[in-house]
Order: structure tokens, then sequence, then C-alpha cells
């Protein structure tokens, strides 16, 4: 349960569903094997994504369009891994998760002074676009989707990546959104907050079926991650974006290492 | 985003409704279920009430994207009505897959 917690308040933090730190913690410490690890993490996405989504609500940090639209691709890419990745054995799936934390700190550290906003409030935000009120420059900002194409490769990927590592694939979509795509972290983490629930569903109940999903293991868990996303949230709200990204890049070089350690 | 759409940012609140609703009634089951587990982990009711919440939890998107399915419907936005039943028809095959399976 406090696994639960203390990972519920960085997933609330960084637009991540927590899993990346749920399970290393339930897979290396507690002794679960990979998929039980990361099936229980993916059931704890679904509780932070629903959690974090209605208390961001209202603040129009929350991209409905743009976010229905790249479930379309997410929760394919969900389906189609959950159909697999019982085949998949729990070695290449730990390398393959050092991998990805080890390749997304280091875009995150490359891309941390950029900021998506255009302060300017006559330009028009276009129909994926938005405006929200940014606390960092006290002002209504304005910014624009671009390469649309390119969000939707990334969040069918992180749709795969979710099934199989048990994660929220926020940690893919949402250095994506912010460096390539035009979307301002905050916007980019509240939208993908709200993706990750339906991403995680479209797999989730196949790890169910299997029998993955330890009903009072998935409880103590989702129970302590709604804890912490709370904190995550009002810890949110106060901390600057640069710090936001430079906290995730070294809790993500850590993860790496950790596993690259366990594999080789 | 309510500045062009208005009708979006009402969606966002009754969505946003919708969402702590279900992590509510989830975590309430979880909790009863948890303690009644840790009481007694043999009794029935206390995997019955576990696998409650957890269903109620798995619920709770799939019934987000059903109320954003209406509402684009109800306020003439096609193109997102399309994109949603897509969304909807995918989480539809793992949903028959995990209950063949089960």
């Amino acid at each position: 349960m406090a696994s639960g917690a203390v990972a519920g308040c960085m997933g609330a933090l960084l637009g991540l569903g927590g899993g990346v730190f749920l399970v290393p913690f339930l897979n290396a410490w507690f002794g679960l094997d990979f998929k039980t690890a990361a099936a229980i993490s993916l059931v704890t996405v679904i509780a932070t994504s629903s959690a974090v989504s209605a208390g961001t609500t209202g603040r129009n940090l929350i991209n409905l369009r743009l976010g229905m639209l790249l479930e379309v691709a997410s929760a394919a890419g969900g389906v189609a891994a959950g159909m697999t990745v019982s085949h998949i054995s729990d070695i290449t799936l730990e390398r393959g998760f050092a991998g990805m934390a080890a390749l997304i700190a280091v875009l995150m550290l490359t891309r941390l002074e950029r900021r998506n906003v255009i302060q300017d409030t006559t330009v028009h935000p276009g129909s994926l676009g938005g405006r929200f009120h940014d606390e960092e420059s006290g002002g209504e900002v304005i910014y624009q989707v671009r390469r649309l194409p390119l969000a939707l490769f990334v969040s069918f990927i992180a749709g795969n990546v979710s099934a199989a590592f048990g994660i929220g694939g926020g940690i893919l979509k949402v250095p994506v959104l912010t460096a390539w795509c035009g979307v301002p972290m905050r916007v980019a983490a509240a939208t993908s907050s709200l993706m990750i629930g339906v991403t995680a569903v479209a797999s989730v109940p196949i790890q169910y079926a299997n029998g993955y999903v330890s009903p009072p293991l998935a409880g103590a868990a989702v129970l302590g991650v709604l804890v912490g996303s709370r904190g995550g949230l009002w810890f949110g709200a106060r901390a600057r974006s640069k710090w936001l990204k430079l906290l995730m890049a070294l809790v993500l070089m850590t993860v790496s290492v950790i596993y690259l350690r366990r594999t080789l | 985003m309510n500045g062009e759409h208005p009708q979006f940012a009402r969606l966002e609140v009754t969505l946003g409704r919708l969402l702590a609703t279900g992590v509510a009634i989830s975590a309430i089951l979880l909790a009863i279920g948890l303690t009644t587990w840790l009481i007694d982990p043999q009794r029935a009711a206390a995997l019955w009430l576990l696998n409650a919440g957890l269903i109620v939890l798995m619920a709770t998107p799939i019934l987000r994207v059903i109320v954003s399915f209406a509402e684009y419907i109800t306020m003439g936005q096609w193109f997102f009505a399309v994109v949603t039943i897509i969304v909807l028809i995918e989480l539809a095959i793992t949903v028959i897959v995990a209950v063949s399976r089960l």
C-alpha cells in the first residue's frame, strides 16, 4: 500500500500512471513475477487515471478531442499487446523495460527549457489545440497541435508498451507530445492521464481473465495509489515544469539501471 | 479550450464527475473487501467485494467513452462520434476475449 501511495503521487505529478515505479517495486522487492506485477500495476493505472482526471477537470488542461483521437491508437496497441504478452518471456520484458526507461530519460533531459505556449491570445489554436490559464506566465495561453500522425504513432506504441510493461504509457506520450507536437507539459500530462485509463482497460480484462490480477494485492495497490495521487495533484499544481522534467528523468535513469543490473 | 467550444468544457465537467463517482464506489468496495479479507481470507464475501471493486474500476473508463459518444452525438460532432465508436469497438474486443477466457 505504501508503494502504491508513492507511485500514485509520482504518477499524478508527471501525468504518468505511476506504473513505472510500482512495477519495479512489486517485481524486484516484493518478488512477484514480471507479468503479475505488470498486471497489478495496470489496474492501479486505471485508478490513477480516473482519480487524477476527476481532480483536473474544470481547468481546461485536459484536451478531450486530442485525447479521444489518440485513444484510437493507444487502445489498439493495448488490445494487440494484451493478447500477445503472455507469450513473451519475463527477461525479454525486463530488458525492454530498462531500455525504454533510459531512452525517455535522455529525451527528457535534452528538452528541459522548451515551452510550447503562445502568449499572444489572438492566435487561433486550430481544431485540436486549445487555451488555458497558465500560472507560470500568469495569463491565458494558447497552443496548437502539430504533427498529429506522430502523436497517433507514439500513442499506438504507448498502448503496446502499456500492456506489456504494466505502465500507463504516459512515459512515452508526454515527452513526444511536448517535444514535437506543440502540446504544453501540463496539457500533455492531463490529457495523457485521462487517456491511460482507456489504454489500460484495453488490456487489463485479458490479464484479469488470465489470472494475473490477485484481487487482494490489486485492491491494496489501488487504495495506496488513490491516496498517493491526491498528494501528487497538490504538489503538481505548485511545482515548475522544469523541475518536474528533471525529477522524471532522474527516476527513469534509476529504474533503468536497476533493471539492467538484474537482467545482465 | 472553452474559448471556442463551451460544450466541451461542460463535457469535461460531466466526465470528471463520472470518473470521481466510479473511483469512489470502487474504493469503498475494495476497502471493505480488503478489510474482510485481512480478518478472514477464506470468506467468500471478501473475494466477491474485491472482484466487484476491480470490475467497477475497469468499467469506469469504458463508461466514460460511452458517455462521450452520447454527448458527441447530441452536439452533432460527427467526427468525434465516429472516433469514439472506434475506441468502443476496440474495448469491446478486449472484453469479449477476456470473457471467453474466464
